[in-house]
């Protein structure tokens, strides 16, 4: 346990002093929030508003979700590797898996402090949920599972990108362009046929959506995405993307060959 | 100043090596990076290990730290693989490693977690070993502030957590100051009294020419291993001329072989060094000699042969960094 803290401790520590990973993950979304919930209402009604702002502010949530998990994730394993930490780690009595765990976490824990401060910042901007009770639980767990996903992105670009700048690049380029095709950005049902499709089979997506409907309302969203059929897909779906990147982070993420 | 093996070490040699490495053998790309390495080094033995860049010798190191695995032969620490030794294990890569963005109290206290130690066992030795590198100071600054040579002393100090018996350096000097250099092995020899094995990773003959036993390694093979003294007696008995020149040129290099007991001129940053048998008496020929043909001569000196001489009339290589 001592061992997964360390590498916690170490991680969060570092996500939070790194200026880079600021950016990225919090500055970011926020920029993107600010802009988005000032000029894209203009053709909206005006008591629709705070709902359009809200469902902006989840989407934004998730993106910052998105590039904690598969762009600073990556990039941490990447320049731990160039930096000669991971010999270091392989010469002593630590297991991979214990510091994979302790990374994510630390990962997952930043993401999630992005993630509320983009909420503040959403309420700071008039959105307005509709969502209480139980729906604010299962909400959280669907950005949880947003998170797995993501993680699990960043384990597999993490591992098969070796250059740090390479994985930061990539970890960007996957996150944005996914959630563009995805509709995180956007409502699902204002995408071409074959992209509506991939917003349910992609499992940040369809977590992205499942928030909206619980906290927002049915009408922001384009399709019921709390059916078991679809909530069995997401979860199984964000769970194979982490057991992959799992995987091959503990096969070759420590690799120096 | 030679580090001293610990008193009672001659009679612990008889007993099991603290590395064992037989017929090792690391191919990468089709290259033998390591082509039937065999060395074995004693407990409380401080042995240095020094080659040029490529010879083989971080790979060496790190297939012995457990980091890399081997194609074929063994290697054992202490009687056991690398990978179940890693507890006794305390290896310093090339690379700086440790954590820009953490102070270097906090990156101490991750590696002794890493280790084992609770967080309390872990912040007191990690204050304690702070002051042994001289760090105490500055613990609670960022490492991003720090200098290349109090950056290297933190990552050192990783790697000497009580219940280390066998320390692995990778190039541990490079950046050091004279002083920090100076502390740097004046911290080795405290470890060398408690019997810690220490395998030494170089290219600079001047850290080497500290260590108790020297193996010179080239092209994937150990090809001459001894004390300092006795490399030197056995394969640099000549005095060693070093000649800078206005230009560096063939003629100046021809004129040079005429004088080199083997024939061979060791190419310098700025010079040239030559071999002889008789320095005293070839100085003043060799300078007419150089000044007839036209080449004008800026310095010259006579010394003593170090293992970087050894290496060249070994391997007719320049390691880097030779100096007259």
């Amino acid at each position: 346990m001592g061992q997964i803290l360390a590498a916690y401790s170490r991680g969060l520590k570092e996500a939070i002093r790194d200026k880079a990973s600021l950016f990225w993950t919090m500055s970011w979304p926020l920029i993107w929030l600010i802009i988005a919930a000032l000029t894209f209402v203009g053709d909206v009604p005006q008591e629709v508003v705070p709902y359009v702002r809200a469902s902006m502010t989840v989407s934004m949530m998730v993106f910052a979700l998105m590039i904690a998990g598969m762009s600073h994730l990556p990039a941490g394993i990447a320049w731990d590797r160039k930096n000669g930490l991971f010999a270091k780690l392989k010469s002593m009595p630590i297991e991979p898996y214990r510091d994979f765990i302790g990374r994510v976490s630390a990962v997952g824990t930043f993401a999630l402090l992005a993630a509320a401060v983009v909420l503040v910042l959403g309420f700071a901007l008039g959105a307005r949920f509709t969502g209480s009770g139980v729906a604010i639980p299962q909400a959280i767990g669907f950005l949880l599972l947003t998170i797995v996903a993501s993680a699990g992105v960043g384990l597999i670009v993490g591992t098969l990108i070796r250059k740090p700048q390479g994985a930061v690049t990539t970890g960007v380029a996957i996150a944005v362009i996914l959630a563009a095709l995805s509709g995180v950005f956007a409502p699902a049902d204002l995408l071409p046929a074959p992209l509506q499709v991939f917003a349910r089979v992609y499992p940040i997506s369809s977590a992205r959506t499942s928030i909206v409907y619980l906290l927002v309302g049915p009408d922001a969203v384009g399709y019921n995405p709390l059916t078991s059929g679809q909530i069995t897909l997401t979860v199984t779906l964000s769970f194979a993307l982490l057991l992959v990147g799992t995987l091959l982070y503990s096969k070759r993420g420590w690799s120096l060959e | 100043m030679t580090i001293l093996a610990s008193p009672d070490m001659e009679s612990r040699w008889l007993q099991m090596p603290a590395i064992h490495v037989e017929g090792l053998v690391k191919v990468y790309g089709g290259r033998r990076v390591l082509d039937g390495v065999g060395l074995d080094i004693q407990e409380g033995e401080f042995y240095a290990l020094m080659g040029p860049n490529g010879s083989g010798k971080t790979t060496l190191a790190s297939i012995i730290a457990a980091v890399r695995t081997q194609d074929s032969g063994v290697v054992d620490v202490h009687g056991k693989k690398p990978a179940l030794a890693r507890g006794l294990i305390g290896y310093v890569p090339q690379e700086s490693f440790s954590s820009t963005e953490l102070s270097a109290r906090e990156n101490l206290t991750y590696f002794a977690r890493l280790l084992g130690y609770s967080r309390s066992q872990a912040e007191q030795l990690t204050v304690e070993m702070l002051e042994r590198v001289g760090l105490s100071q500055d613990l609670g600054k960022r490492v991003g502030e720090y200098s290349g040579g109090m950056r290297k002393r933190l990552e050192v100090a990783t790697a000497m957590f009580p219940g280390t018996r066998v320390l692995i350096l990778d190039e541990p000097t490079t950046g050091l100051d004279p002083g920090a250099r100076r502390s740097f092995f004046g911290m080795l020899q405290e470890k060398v009294d408690k019997n810690t094995t220490i395998l030494l990773v170089t290219h600079i003959g001047s850290d080497a020419e500290l260590a108790s036993r020297v193996g010179l390694i080239d092209n994937g093979r150990i090809i001459a291993e001894g004390t300092p003294d006795e490399l030197k007696r056995k394969y640099a008995v000549e005095d060693a001329i070093t000649v800078e020149t206005a230009a560096k040129t063939e003629g100046v290099v021809s004129v040079l072989k005429g004088f080199d007991v083997g024939g061979e001129v060791a190419e310098l940053e700025a010079g040239y060094r030559v071999y002889s048998r008789n320095g005293d008496r070839v100085l003043a020929d060799m300078v007419r000699t150089l000044d007839q043909a036209g080449y004008r001569v800026l310095r010259i000196e006579m010394g003593r042969p170090t293992l970087e001489d050894v290496f060249f009339r070994l391997t007719q290589k320049t390691l880097q960094g030779v100096t007259g």
